[in-house]
């Protein structure tokens, strides 16, 4: 059976402590700029977001929470023929969606228009409005699997889909020959000293990823269309897809489930 | 070097200050356009949210008010409304240039602009007719457009007074003038697509995003530049008669254009509410977003408002023909009618990114750089000084040169 790789992050057990970005930065290749503290011009793949029930709340009214945010591998109304909002936009086909629901981005055909980054209602692409550089031995930590890009490309989170590479390769070389059967962990699942993460195949009914998704504690960001009844729901997309994201979230505070809407 | 100095002084003193301030615009313009070619979009005011800008809002509406181009000669040619072959040289010159400048911009917009041709070879077709990606669609009509543009200025050109002395050019300008009717129908074709696209449908397929998204954008743009391009159309010329103190426009073609552009104010305007009416009660509410929250932060509903002020304006002073006739009233309309599109245009971006994609975010603002306000103003200062040029040397007003040859008979 074919893969479909998603995501679940499990807030009530994230700390905030940020490991999971260093290891996203570290393992794609993320330059470091003059100025990083310039947010809305950083490259990083992984958002780490705080968020509060009332930024004028005081103690002990005031609650904090974390929400890890990467590419959340939309796949439109139909998981058999996905249609995240990014992909049908490419002028130049630099960004797809494959069978195991993973959009990718290649770097060196991006022309740097930013229209899928306009299309993209997570903030997930970033775009390279400096020149990548890697100064001294920093150089010499570059993930050689992950080509470094150019100034004006757009760039994102593809679950780390060269370590599935490497797997894969690993996997023909002990004479596994069914690409389907290879498992892997992305920088970010990894480095989590938690646990919140989980990272697995969403058509296995039995992967710990599908169960939690299924969880009561799971909702998804932005996406509030869940909270319909399924009719409901089925006479919407009649009319227009919806980017139903592979990322899934977990927790059991209600304050940050309200947060997912707009008043 | 003599002449032009000699030339230059013989000018009055507003019109060289005017073209002081032209060229210092220019100049800024290449000093930037290195800048910002060889050091990348770091120097703008763009960013990870409000990823385009003003050269975005320069494209739309160039090509939106560059559309009176196609509209016009769609009039002329195919309707034979033959009182507008006073205006139709002036209109393929702007057309041509809002189309090359949009180009222009583009090119420094993208961030890769020696890729650009990648949008050339690797296409986002699909698999059906039409293109996948609206951008290749504006890629390819605004390329065959723009050749089209160029062919139709040929005439133009070969009428300045140094070329239309050779019989063979002169013939080959003759000839093709004749032929005009064949372009300009293709012209009218493709110009509805890319019309469409840029405008319009760019921004209305993005399903995530509820400040965009509606089936419909795709022709509200269409009307939008029918009815505001021929407005700026009339508009220009006007200013370069009352520049040169000449009437180079019969008055029969300024009322019969700006008639044709109040008319289709009525249509923008039934357009656009059935756009604002669909956007309040279906598609702002898919999204489970109420539309008037969605305009907020620093650019708000005042802009809507204005926006329809501005088309109800021409609307008035275009379509009742005491005011249409009356020099006052018809320049108020086509004034408002430009506006209105600008307007629409600055909505469409700067609304349309301002807009939070998280409830916990809140409204971003947009403040262009330097950079950004010299290539923008430099480029309409470029066509400004082409437009001079052609005003000066080349056929551009034939009513101007009939006005003279009956006073010189009489």
């Amino acid at each position: 059976m074919k893969r479909r790789w998603g995501m679940v992050i499990d807030l009530d057990k994230c700390t905030g402590c940020g490991e999971c970005a260093i290891a996203c930065d570290q393992e794609n290749n993320m330059p470091i700029f003059k100025d990083d503290s310039d947010i809305l011009k950083r490259v990083a793949f992984l958002d780490l977001m705080k968020v509060t029930n009332d930024r004028d709340a005081k103690y002990p009214d005031v609650r904090v929470g974390y929400i890890p945010k990467m590419c959340q591998q939309c796949e439109g109304n139909d998981p058999k023929h996905p249609e995240p909002p990014c992909v049908s936009v490419c002028p130049v086909v630099a960004t797809d969606v494959g069978d195991d629901g993973i959009v990718s981005q290649i770097w060196s055909r991006c022309i740097g228009c930013r229209y899928c980054q306009v299309a993209c209602p997570y903030e997930a692409r970033v775009f390279n409005w400096w020149k990548p550089r890697y100064e001294g031995t920093f150089k010499k930590s570059l993930t050689p699997d992950v080509s470094v890009a150019s100034r004006g490309t757009m760039v994102k989170c593809t679950f780390c889909s060269h370590i599935w590479k490497r797997e894969r390769d690993k996997a023909v070389a002990n004479g596994i020959m069914d690409i389907n059967a290879v498992e892997y962990t992305p920088a970010c699942v990894a480095a989590c000293p938690t646990g919140a993460m989980v990272f697995g195949d969403l058509n296995d009914p039995n992967s710990e990823v599908s169960r939690l998704a299924r969880d009561k504690r799971a909702f998804r960001l932005v996406h509030t269309i869940d909270e319909k009844p399924e009719n409901e729901q089925a006479e919407l997309k009649k009319h227009k897809h919806f980017a139903n994201p592979k990322v899934y979230y977990l927790t059991s505070r209600q304050w940050i489930r309200d947060m997912m809407r707009f008043k | 070097m003599g002449k032009l100095k000699d030339e230059f002084n013989s000018y009055p003193k507003n019109i060289q200050i005017t073209l002081y301030v032209l060229f210092f615009l220019v100049i800024g313009f290449a000093v930037f356009a290195i800048q910002i070619l060889f050091w990348g979009l770091g120097y703008t005011d763009m960013n990870n949210i409000f990823a385009m800008g003003q050269w975005i809002i320069g494209d739309l509406g160039f090509v939106a008010l560059g559309g009176g181009a196609f509209f016009t000669g769609f009039l002329l040619y195919i309707f034979r409304v033959d009182r507008l072959a006073p205006i139709i040289s002036s209109t393929v010159l702007i057309g041509f240039m809002c189309y090359l400048f949009t180009f222009i911009l583009l090119v420094f917009d993208i961030g890769q602009p020696i890729r650009a041709w990648f949008g050339y070879t690797y296409p986002n077709w699909g698999s059906g007719v039409y293109p996948k990606s609206m951008l290749t669609e504006v890629v390819f009509c605004l390329t065959f457009y723009f050749c089209i543009l160029c062919v139709e200025l040929v005439p133009v050109v070969l009428k300045h007074k140094i070329l239309d002395k050779k019989p063979v050019l002169h013939a080959i300008g003759h000839y093709l003038h004749m032929l005009m009717w064949i372009f300009a129908a293709a012209g009218t074709f493709l110009s509805f697509f890319h019309q469409g696209s840029l405008g319009g449908g760019m921004w209305g397929v993005l399903y995530a995003k509820p400040a965009w998204y509606r089936h419909h954008f795709f022709y509200v743009a269409i009307v939008a530049a029918t009815a505001g391009g021929t407005s700026f159309m009339t508009l220009m010329p006007w200013i370069a008669g009352k520049i040169m103190q000449k009437e180079i426009i019969p008055k029969e073609t300024f009322w019969t254009i700006t008639r044709v552009s109040g008319f289709m104010f009525i249509a923008y305007l039934l357009f656009r509410s059935y756009d604002i009416y669909t956007m309040i009660a279906t598609y702002a509410p898919m999204a489970d977003r109420s539309y008037f929250d969605l305009w907020g932060g620093y650019y708000g509903l005042w802009m809507l408002v204005l926006e329809m002020i501005f088309i109800i304006i021409p609307i008035i002073f275009l379509n009742i023909r005491k005011y249409r006739e009356q020099e006052k009233f018809m320049v108020a309309g086509i004034t408002s009618g430009v506006l209105a599109i600008i307007m629409g245009k600055l909505g469409v971006i700067l609304h349309g990114f301002s807009v939070p994609n998280f409830p916990w975010k809140p409204f971003v603002g947009y403040n262009p750089t330097i950079q950004e306000w010299f290539i923008f103003l430099g480029s309409i200062a470029c066509m400004i000084l082409i437009y001079m040029w052609f005003a000066k040397y080349t056929h551009l007003f034939p009513h101007l040169e009939k006005a003279e040859h009956a006073a010189e008979s009489e």
